[in-house]
């Protein structure tokens, strides 16, 4: 007798057990904003609490990249207000306009009466966003480092907007595309280009380590020559130029700097200006830390796919030369 | 207010051995290697390598532009001080600096890339046009007080200042760090066809200011005592100012607003040799050109992070060796 009325308690035990597990384990596949349940309470990227009581309806997005995700996760309808820079998807650019990344105007935002503002700590200035949370609007601040960082963001962008479950399907498509272009890199056993990723042409700025932009070109096979000199954004010379001698180079291209002056492009010691391996890319895409992103390693691994089939042709051309 | 007097010539080979000293380093520092064979057959024998390409159409160019720009400065400032007997005078106190930036960033904010061609000289036209919007205005039937010259002046530069923060605000993004570069005072990039266009005015502008070492000297008794001198002080004035505002409208029009020299090296100049023009000028022309270059040198290899602006370079370096130096000579100049 008391033996079955163990197993019997054991069978139970399990019964009650086992669910429990699974939902433990799903808990902690998808953090906290797995469900869209409201009320909700997210961690911010500046490790504050914000409390939402109901899903979202009148947004302001402070920054580009957030008003992308939001259209993503497909809660365009609730944007109350965008940046003047927002011009992404097209439709963005017709939204309310509440000013700039660092200039964004407070009382235009409080006049929209937003019960979300989607922020960054990389752009927006810190007494603004201080200045909105004072007046009782809740600030959710998203500022990804990495390109997993950005997909994370998609991710908790959705939850807070009652999207989750888009914002997860989202990216994911943009991790397999990711994987997709990591993969095509790993396959290849040729040598990797050194490539230089100019944010300005005159002055030459380059993206250096720490940045966006080092990330995709080593993502995509590249060796970014100026992460070995300090600073996010260094600046270089002509000389620096030839003696870096990059393969490829890449401009992102923002209004009326896309080329390099020829006085820089003379200097065929370069690789990439000998062979005219200098690709300009749409400076939103690299910028600014959103799906695009994924775009933009798409890009500059084609272009790089490019610069090898081209070196597999005419070997003789010697790519980087005596080094 | 020794005129040079006991002080030996043996000052000017010092000076001129600075610049040339200056003038060698520069050649010999940056990133690409270049051994003294390979510079020495770049010079001599006009070997087509790497090494000489840099050295003879980036470097050797940047060193010299510097020594004009920075010798430029100078004498610009020495001639402003004279002309306002004032030693807080700087080539940039009347305006210029203000006319040439506004010129210079209409061209490289609001035109195309491809326009840089005409950069230098919409700096040269801005700074000319403000320099002689400043004269007219302080210009009275009695004659140009140095007193209105500066009101007038800092009246124009606070204008012009204002014009330049609502351009940079308004430009498009991508063009700002270029703007910004220019207006912290930087020699850009060096090429043989910018010391040429530079030369001319440079050379014009410090014989003219050469030859009316005399005036200068006179200006600084006072008008009064220099009409009695025999000196046609309306005249000398209007030339001095003219004169000096060309040098530094030329200089600010290739390597924008380079602080500090035209203020400081004049001083400098005045403890080594006195403060007679004759030797005051070109005394401040090897003095700042050498300065210039050392600092550009400096602001070219100083930091792991890239170029930095020369303008900063100049002040930051700059002026703890000169308060050194005047405080040396205590009272002297």
């Amino acid at each position: 007798m008391s033996g079955r009325v163990r197993i019997d308690v054991a069978r139970r035990f399990l019964a009650g057990f086992l669910p429990a597990v699974a939902l433990l384990a799903s808990a902690i596949d998808r953090p906290a904003f797995a469900a869209d349940r409201f009320p909700l309470a997210l961690k911010d990227d500046r490790g504050v609490t914000v409390r939402l009581a109901a899903s979202p309806r009148r947004i302001v997005s402070l920054a580009p990249s957030l008003t992308e995700i939001v259209f993503l996760v497909g809660r365009e309808g609730s944007l109350a207000g965008v940046t003047r820079y927002c011009n992404f998807p097209p439709a963005a650019a017709t939204l309310p306009n509440i000013g700039g990344v660092s200039d964004p105007d407070v009382e235009r935002i409080v006049a929209l009466s937003p019960d979300l503002v989607l922020c960054t700590t990389d752009g927006n200035p810190r007494e603004k966003v201080r200045a909105l949370e004072e007046m009782g609007i809740p600030c959710f601040a998203v500022a990804p480092q990495n390109l997993d960082a950005v997909f994370t963001a998609i991710e908790r962008v959705g939850a807070l907007l009652g999207a989750a479950d888009r914002g997860i399907a989202e990216a994911a498509a943009l991790r397999r595309r990711a994987q997709r272009v990591r993969a095509a890199t790993r396959g290849t056993d040729a040598a990797s280009p050194n490539v230089l990723f100019v944010v300005s042409t005159a002055p030459v700025i380059a993206a250096g380590s720490g940045t966006f932009m080092d990330e995709l070109v080593r993502l995509a096979g590249g060796r970014n020559v100026a992460a070995r000199i300090a600073g996010r954004y260094p600046r270089l010379s002509v000389e620096d130029l030839v003696a870096a001698r990059p393969d490829v180079v890449f401009v992102a291209g923002m209004t009326g700097v896309e080329r390099f002056p020829r006085e820089v492009t003379r200097w065929k010691e370069v690789p990439a200006f000998r062979e005219e391996a200098v690709v300009t890319l749409d400076g939103d895409l690299v910028t600014r830390p959103g799906p695009r992103m994924v775009t933009a390693l798409e890009r500059i691994s084609a272009a790089l796919a490019a610069w090898r089939e081209k070196r597999v042709k005419a070997p003789a051309a010697g790519g980087g030369g005596k080094r | 207010m020794t005129a040079g007097g006991k002080r030996s010539g043996a000052v000017f080979p010092v000076l001129a051995a600075a610049l040339l000293g200056a003038l060698v380093l520069s050649a010999a520092t940056g990133p690409v290697s270049i051994s003294p064979r390979a510079a020495f057959d770049a010079i001599f024998r006009g070997t087509d390598d790497t090494p000489g390409r840099v050295l003879l159409s980036l470097r050797l160019p940047r060193a010299l532009l510097g020594a004009l720009v920075g010798g430029a400065l100078a004498s610009s400032g020495v001639a402003f001080q004279a002309l306002l007997r004032n030693p807080l005078a700087d080539p940039y106190i009347l305006g210029v600096s203000g006319g040439a930036a506004v010129g210079a960033l209409t061209v490289a904010l609001f035109l195309s890339a491809d326009a840089s061609p005409l950069l230098p000289l919409c700096a040269f036209g801005g700074a000319a046009l403000a320099a002689l919007a400043v004269f007219l205005l302080a210009r009275r039937r009695s004659g140009v007080s140095p007193e209105r010259l500066i009101l007038m002046g800092v009246v124009v530069g606070a204008f012009l200042n204002a014009v330049i923060m609502l351009m940079v605000t308004l430009s498009p993004p991508g063009k700002i760090p270029g703007a910004l570069y220019w207006l912290m005072g930087d020699l850009g990039l060096g090429t043989p066809r910018r010391v040429a266009v530079l030369f001319p005015y440079v050379a014009l502008g410090t014989v003219l200011l050469y030859l009316l070492s005399r005036g200068l000297d006179l200006l600084l008794l006072g008008d009064h005592a220099a009409f009695q001198a025999g000196l046609s002080v309306e005249r000398v004035k209007t030339a001095t100012y003219l004169t000096a505002s060309l040098l530094a409208g030329s200089v600010v029009a290739v390597s924008g607003l380079i602080g500090f020299v035209g203020l400081i090296v004049p001083h400098g100049a005045r403890v080594l040799v006195g403060s007679g023009h004759r030797r005051l000028l070109p005394a401040s022309f090897l003095l700042g050109g050498a300065f210039l270059v050392l600092s550009d040198t400096l602001a070219r290899v100083a930091s792991p992070a890239g170029e930095l602006p020369v303008g900063a370079v100049t002040a930051l370096a700059g002026a703890p060796f000169f308060l050194h130096l005047l405080r040396r000579n205590g009272g002297r100049s």
